[in-house]
């Protein structure tokens, strides 16, 4: 049997206050693409930040492919690539000159595998990192945990600051490295970024495991605000919207209906049939709304701890 | 009025700072005054001239003393002097900070996308420094006050607030015109070429104290204007219309900033050429620079190196012509025998430069050990550490890599230093002992190493504490060694300081005790830190 790429055992960090992370234990398998989800200020940095050997936890423990994350950091360190919440400053050193200094700490970089990345996602190494855009930063700090090609990413919201274009570069990175073997832990506070990529999810909030979900979990936690508007003169078929699976929370108003969908569009598209639609606007709830509508429905037998 | 109290905030502790420093300043001279001046009518007029001959060999930095027989003309040259060139460094700092660091963090961005206009944005900043320049001079005269009452005697009090009006007037005039030399440059370039451009200012009107040609250009600089009232001096009054002046350049400065800033984009200056475009490359930097330890470091900090290295090197040189030009008249006053029984023993020359040298040169390099600390701080609060410690490196390896690194750094700047006063001694027919010249050049490593060491430690336990507490303790153990002497301090408290242990060994040999108490700190510290990293949160 592999041993685990992550192993927390109520791994806590207490900053006082009910601030920080509780007895999470998670268990991520060798090769397993995992998604952690929860809003700002969760506790995801902090779980981060335990694995890397960054901080100490509290209580518990926490280990990568059997090594212990605070005894044996140096260890797994030659296992990890990371991407940090925040790239740090490197003031007037040029992005190639940033590579070979943070290279050489892993005792070298491969020259062939910078320079495929960093053309993959245009980022000049030749300017000086005060120039570099947020986005620029960003798009280093992938190179810098990819070039050495680790077993384990872990990936601190990697996509902020790329631009959609890069996003999906990032996205299409992340499905080679899974081909190639690697076991991935994508931090993010956005639903869908994870949805795409993740075999399971674990959603963190106030510092405390919510639940850990399969894609099809996921599936059904998750729910559009949807608004209607209708031609005028067409009759709005509200009963049959009402009475569609999966279609909650409906408000009408003269020619406009507004309501949750849940899961799939069909039974909605279904019940619009014949009516003259002019505008439908979808938006994803936030991860609070979803976390409300998950203990909602959960309440009885999920208690929610702070 | 909120952008004023936000840029207050901003400055806070600049305030505190300068504040406390001036404070002290004035405090400890008028105090000292009457420890090293004497009692008796005839004591201090024979302290009065051996002062203004000593001080006539410095008018090429500062201003010659008027009644340094009293404790007004004492204090207005000996404290308000250097705090007129502290002040002058503050505007600097503060106003290159205010133009252009506020921009690369993206604070002046925030600031101005709250809907404040940006004529109101400098205004408030200068306000604001204007206020907290002047409750830093009134500090430095309450201090003066302080120091004058432990004496027994008084000051006029609107004497002591005339002088803190100058010296906050000169520190606005300063801020000003750096806002305004900011709004040309590149932010990375602004403190630089600010800089430059006062301490012409500064040379023009010192350096024509000296060199007539000079004189006819003096009035461009504010340090003229800030020399014209001398109002603690018997008989010293306020140039009110140099005041006015020096206040006059700072309205007019700040207006113009103001009005540059408006035709500018956030984050370039007025006017910038533009840069030739350039094939991008994906390469990695193939220098083996990057792949040795502790080198890599050296050379990416290799132009604060250089300027520290020239820097210390230049000092050096200077302190030995200005040895040879100080000493040889002072031989010839017998007034001045006490004075200078208190700090001199052996060959006079070597004596007096080991002193006003070395002494300096700890301090310099204090300043060092106390630069490469607060880098290390940032380190660890700009996510750089965490990022370096995502690497399979140890943290203990930091800490050695960091001592390592400031190892080096010392011993270039002292054995160039070094160097550089033995060639200027030899021109100048000054016989330093070779040997003890390296020695006490040398010694300057572990003193910094000392310095280096217990920043380590508190960067591991209290990072961003760390600069402000080992600044005040090198402050503190300057001072203490410095005027110890003078007001007679218990020898175990002069002994605490740190650059008792470093002693005289130019003259006197190297002082083993304190050698090997320097070594035990260091190694002390080192293994304290490394341990205290390994258990420590990065980042917290």
């Amino acid at each position: 049997m592999d041993v685990a790429a992550i192993q927390t055992s109520k791994l806590s960090k207490n900053y006082g206050q009910g601030r920080g992370l509780f007895d999470l234990d998670l268990h991520v398998e060798a090769r397993e693409v995992f998604g952690f989800l929860g809003p700002n200020g969760a506790g995801k940095s902090t779980t981060i930040r335990c694995l890397m050997g960054l901080i100490r936890p509290t209580t518990g423990s926490a280990h990568i492919f059997g090594l212990d994350c605070i005894r044996d950091y140096v260890s797994v360190k030659r296992k990890v690539g990371y991407v940090p919440g925040e790239m740090p400053q490197f003031g007037s050193l040029r992005g190639s000159e940033v590579v070979a200094y943070l290279g050489a700490l892993r005792g070298g970089a491969d020259l062939i595998s910078v320079r495929r990345l960093a053309e993959r996602f245009n980022l000049d190494l030749s300017r000086r990192y005060r120039e570099y855009s947020s986005g620029n930063k960003q798009k280093l700090a992938i190179v810098l945990a990819f070039m050495h090609r680790p077993q384990l990413l872990i990936l601190d919201e990697p996509t902020s600051g790329l631009d959609p274009l890069n996003q999906q570069e990032f996205f299409a990175l992340l499905s080679e490295a899974r081909e190639d073997g690697a076991t991935i832990f994508l931090s993010s506070h956005i639903l869908s970024e994870v949805e795409r990529m993740c075999d399971r999810v674990g959603i963190i909030r106030s510092g405390r495991l919510v639940t850990i979900a399969d894609l099809d979990e996921l599936h059904a936690i998750r729910f559009h605000h949807v608004e209607l508007d209708f031609a005028p003169g067409t009759e709005v078929p509200v009963n049959a919207i009402r009475s569609a699976a999966g279609v909650e929370e409906v408000v009408a108003s003269d020619h406009t209906v507004k309501c949750i969908v849940k899961g799939s569009f069909e039974p909605l598209l279904d019940a619009l049939r014949g009516a003259t639609v002019n505008n439908l606007v979808s938006h994803e709830p936030s991860l609070e709304e979803i976390f409300l509508e998950y203990y909602r429905e959960t309440a009885p037998t999920k208690a929610m701890t702070p | 009025m909120a952008a004023y109290l936000l840029a207050l905030r901003l400055g806070r502790w600049g305030i505190a700072g300068f504040g406390a420093v001036a404070f002290l300043v004035t405090l400890l001279q008028a105090a000292g005054f009457y420890k090293i001046a004497g009692r008796t009518e005839a004591e201090r007029q024979a302290f009065g001239r051996s002062i203004s001959v000593l001080a006539s060999q410095f008018t090429v930095i500062i201003a010659p003393p008027i009644r340094p027989d009293t404790v007004g003309g004492y204090v207005q040259w000996r404290a308000f002097g250097f705090l007129a060139i502290l002040f002058a460094i503050w505007g600097l700092a503060s106003a290159s900070g205010a133009a252009r660091g506020d921009e690369d963090r993206g604070l002046v961005g925030a600031i101005l996308a709250g809907g404040l206009s940006r004529p109101r944005m400098i205004t408030a900043r200068f306000a604001a420094f204007a206020t907290g320049a002047l409750v830093a001079a009134l500090a430095a005269s309450a201090g003066m006050l302080v120091g004058v009452a432990s004496g027994g005697e008084t000051i006029s009090t609107v004497a002591a607030l005339q002088a803190a009006l100058v010296l906050a007037a000169l520190g606005v005039c300063c801020y000003s015109l750096t806002l305004l030399f900011a709004q040309f440059t590149s932010a990375r370039n602004s403190t630089a070429i600010a800089g430059v451009i006062l301490l012409a200012l500064f040379l023009v009107n010192s350096l024509s104290r000296t060199f007539d040609a000079l004189v006819s250009w003096r009035w461009l600089s504010p340090f003229h204007y800030y020399e014209q009232s001398s109002p603690l001096t018997p008989g010293g009054t306020l140039d009110v219309r140099a005041a006015l002046v020096l206040l006059g350049i700072a309205a007019a400065a700040a207006a113009l900033a103001a009005f540059a800033f408006r035709y500018r984009d956030v984050g370039s200056p007025l006017i910038s050429l533009p840069t030739p475009s350039r094939r991008p490359s994906y390469q990695m930097s193939r220098s083996p620079v990057w792949r040795i330890p502790v080198l890599r470091d050296l050379y990416e900090r290799r132009v604060s190196l250089l300027v520290w290295t020239v820097g210390l090197s230049a000092l050096g040189a200077l302190f030995v012509v200005l040895t040879k030009s100080i000493v040889k008249p002072l031989l010839a006053i017998p007034e001045l025998a006490p004075y200078f029984a208190l700090f001199v023993n052996g060959n006079i020359y070597a004596s007096f430069f080991g002193y006003i040298w070395f002494g300096f040169a700890q301090l310099l390099m204090a300043g060092f050990a106390i630069t490469q600390v607060a880098r290390w701080s940032a380190e660890d609060s700009d996510g750089r550490l965490e990022l370096i410690l995502s690497n399979p490196v140890s943290r203990a390896r930091v800490v050695i890599e960091r001592l390592i690194v400031l190892t080096f750094g010392a011993l270039i700047i002292a054995a160039v230093s070094g160097v550089a006063v033995g060639i200027e001694a030899h021109y100048q027919s000054i016989q330093l002992n070779s040997r003890r010249l390296a020695e006490a050049s040398l010694l300057l490593v572990p003193f910094t190493l000392v310095f280096g060491t217990v920043g380590a430690l508190l960067a591991s336990r209290i990072p961003r504490a760390t600069v402000g507490i080992l600044g005040a303790f090198a402050f503190a153990s300057y001072l203490t060694v410095e005027l110890g002497p003078i007001f007679k301090l218990p020898v175990w408290a002069q002994d605490v300081s740190a650059f008792k242990l470093y002693g005289q060994p130019l003259t006197a040999g190297t002082d083993q005790t304190g050698l090997v108490i320097m070594l035990v700190i260091v190694i002390a510290g080192l293994m304290a830190s490394a341990l205290v990293m390994e258990r420590r949160d990065i980042g917290a």
